[in-house]
């Protein structure tokens, strides 16, 4: 009976989620639909000519946002696995509380601390550049990167390496033949959302890039802002599958490394 | 494989003494167990040999040699957890494998190494499984092979049988005490278990609160155990209070006879298997049972002699009935006296 239900609820949310995409498919291929017809009156492929064809720029765009939120993903990740190990495995004084601040960036709204940096990154040199970009997106995806591999650690607790360490490997070996093998999975859910996060910002994007530093997100927003539907639609569902590729790419790149899933995450 | 000796090692977290003065001497491929209950300090004597704590005081030495800065990874003491942590993303034969390939060994070495070891675990032809197609045992035996590869000098056993069920307990217990035997590799055993210690040590080291009570071979410690405490923890005995004097030994229960020996107030322990039932005849001890349990090979009694319960274990065909009279006989000369 439950498990019925729970049956349903799942194809309710798939629906949910599901069908706004297909009305963006049919968006994006027609140039008129008004109201009250069923169907698009007169369909095209002018978004699709805009966005892949060399003149616009927008691949180009494409590629400068996937190599920017890959970027920010690495320095998230090797950032957030020492940290995460220390929330938790560790014990030390006032943990509790680090552990609340490390959330801080997603709690606070960006907007409050954003105008700061920017004045502190122009002071520096940093704003309208990448590398300035790179480090403002690391704001709200390193909470994301530290929570979810502190659980994964929380799992995993300590024993396994000390086990190695006992049978003589260094801890450097230790990091790489158990640590690393074991955590990957956790790794690689925490690195997909971490780049969808940084894929998808807008405003701080915006605010330290100033127009200068181009990504997806700030291109697309002008067509969904004028109503042009098409173009909007074209360029969200190239947005949606570029993450979904990346993620992809990810997991199966890792996975052939690391053979094995242990049962030990889900 | 060399001696291990421990001198007066102490240790404490947050101010909390958890082992005081431990002194222990463990000979060239001894087995010895430490015994005691939870919380008396055996795991944490156990991680200071293997170097996962430090001691506060005293000395550790391996061989001939102090090790008490010597790094977990060079002390050669390799400790078997009781949960096993193989690792579950390598096989059998890496898990087996590891600590060789992190001392950066030739591998052709390693691969005949392995396939040794699985022979001598009899693990043969499981190589490429992983651990989580593995049943209790054979992961404990890959844990063991894992640890035998590095030629340790010590071997270190943490409740290594608490995870598995009977029948395929003793198994285990047979074949790891085949095996050290075999190796003369020196090891140390942590249990809770009398009854393992009992079975498997060389000598056993009994621990309470934090402190070595007594160290002894297994027959000598339930025989002779020097103090209440040790008793207690090694059976259920009984203990009777009394005064001897001038060849009697006068008791809550009775007068008994007893060999001459100096006049004082003792408590006497008696073992439960060296009290005799009998009905026959009108000699010894009147009592009632007030307990009986069935155990197939023994039969367990409580007898209440005058407001006293004894214990009695019985290896007889005989059993008898609840509430029934019976006449018991125990010789004081077998008791040890506290």
């Amino acid at each position: 009976m439950n498990f019925k239900i729970s049956k349903i609820i799942l194809y309710l949310l798939l629906f949910f989620l599901l069908v706004p995409l297909f009305v963006l498919v049919i968006w994006s291929f027609s140039n008129s639909w008004p109201w009250p017809n069923m169907l698009p009156k007169d369909l095209g492929i002018r978004a699709y000519k805009h966005i892949f064809s060399f003149r616009t720029g927008t691949l180009g765009v494409l590629i400068y946002s996937i190599i920017l939120s890959a970027t920010v993903t690495l320095i998230t990740i090797i950032i957030s696995i020492p940290a995460s190990k220390a929330l938790g495995v560790y014990d030390f004084p006032l943990k509790k509380l680090f552990k609340i601040l490390v959330l801080a960036p997603i709690i606070v709204p960006p907007v409050a601390v954003a105008m700061g940096i920017h004045v502190s990154f122009i002071k520096m040199g940093l704003a309208n550049t990448f590398l300035g970009v790179v480090l403002v997106h690391l704001i709200p995806c390193i909470p994301y990167g530290v929570r979810i591999i502190t659980s994964v650690f929380e799992g995993i607790g300590e024993k396994m390496e000390i086990q190695a360490k006992v049978l003589g490997a260094s801890s450097l070996q230790t990091f790489f033949h158990i640590t690393l093998p074991m955590i990957t999975p956790g790794v690689i859910s925490a690195a997909s959302m971490v780049f969808i996060v940084s894929f998808s910002q807008y405003f701080l994007t915006f605010l330290i890039g100033g127009g200068k530093v181009k990504t997806l997100s700030l291109v697309m927003f002008p067509y969904i802002q004028s109503g042009d539907r098409m173009m909007a639609s074209a360029y969200s569902i190239v947005f949606s599958l570029t993450t979904l590729m990346i993620l992809l790419i990810m997991e199966k790149s890792i996975k052939k490394k690391y053979k094995r899933e242990t049962d030990l995450f889900v | 494989m060399s001696q291990i000796e421990l001198k007066n090692i102490n240790k404490s977290f947050d101010g909390k003494t958890i082992l005081n003065n431990i002194s222990l001497k463990v000979e060239e491929g001894e087995r010895i167990s430490l015994l005691g209950p939870s919380g008396c300090g055996k795991t944490t004597t156990l991680k200071i040999i293997a170097g996962l704590l430090k001691n506060d005081k005293g000395q550790l030495l391996i061989g001939d040699k102090d090790v008490s800065k010597v790094p977990v990874e060079k002390r050669g003491a390799v400790i078997v957890f009781q949960d096993y942590l193989l690792f579950p993303h390598m096989t059998v034969a890496e898990n087996i494998g590891f600590g060789l390939k992190m001392a950066k060994k030739n591998k052709n070495i390693i691969k005949e190494k392995v396939d040794e070891l699985l022979k001598l675990v009899k693990l043969e032809g499981l190589g490429d499984r992983y651990p989580d197609e593995l049943s209790g045992g054979q992961k404990q035996r890959v844990a063991i092979a894992r640890a035998l590869a590095v030629d340790p000098k010590v071997l270190l056993l943490d409740e290594p049988f608490s995870n598995l069920d009977t029948g395929l307990r003793d198994e285990m217990r047979e074949f790891i005490s085949n095996l050290q035997r075999k190796l003369n590799i020196t090891t140390i055993l942590v249990t809770h278990d009398k009854e393992e210690a009992l079975m498997i040590s060389d000598r056993i080291a009994v621990m309470l609160n934090g402190e070595i009570k007594q160290i002894d071979e297994p027959s000598e410690i339930y025989k002779h155990p020097k103090s209440i405490e040790v008793a207690n923890f090694l059976g259920n005995r009984n203990y009777i209070k009394g005064n001897i004097k001038e060849g009697k030994f006068e008791t809550e229960i009775g007068l008994f006879n007893i060999d001459n020996r100096e006049q004082k107030e003792v408590i006497a322990m008696i073992n439960p298997e060296d009290i005799y039932l009998d009905n026959s005849s009108n000699e010894g001890l009147e009592g009632t049972i007030t307990e009986v349990r069935y155990a197939g090979d023994r039969i367990y009694y409580k007898i209440k002699i005058k407001n006293k319960q004894i214990r009695v274990i019985s290896n007889s065909d005989k059993v008898y009935r609840l509430n029934e009279k019976i006449f018991i006989h125990m010789d004081f000369n077998n008791g040890v006296f506290f």
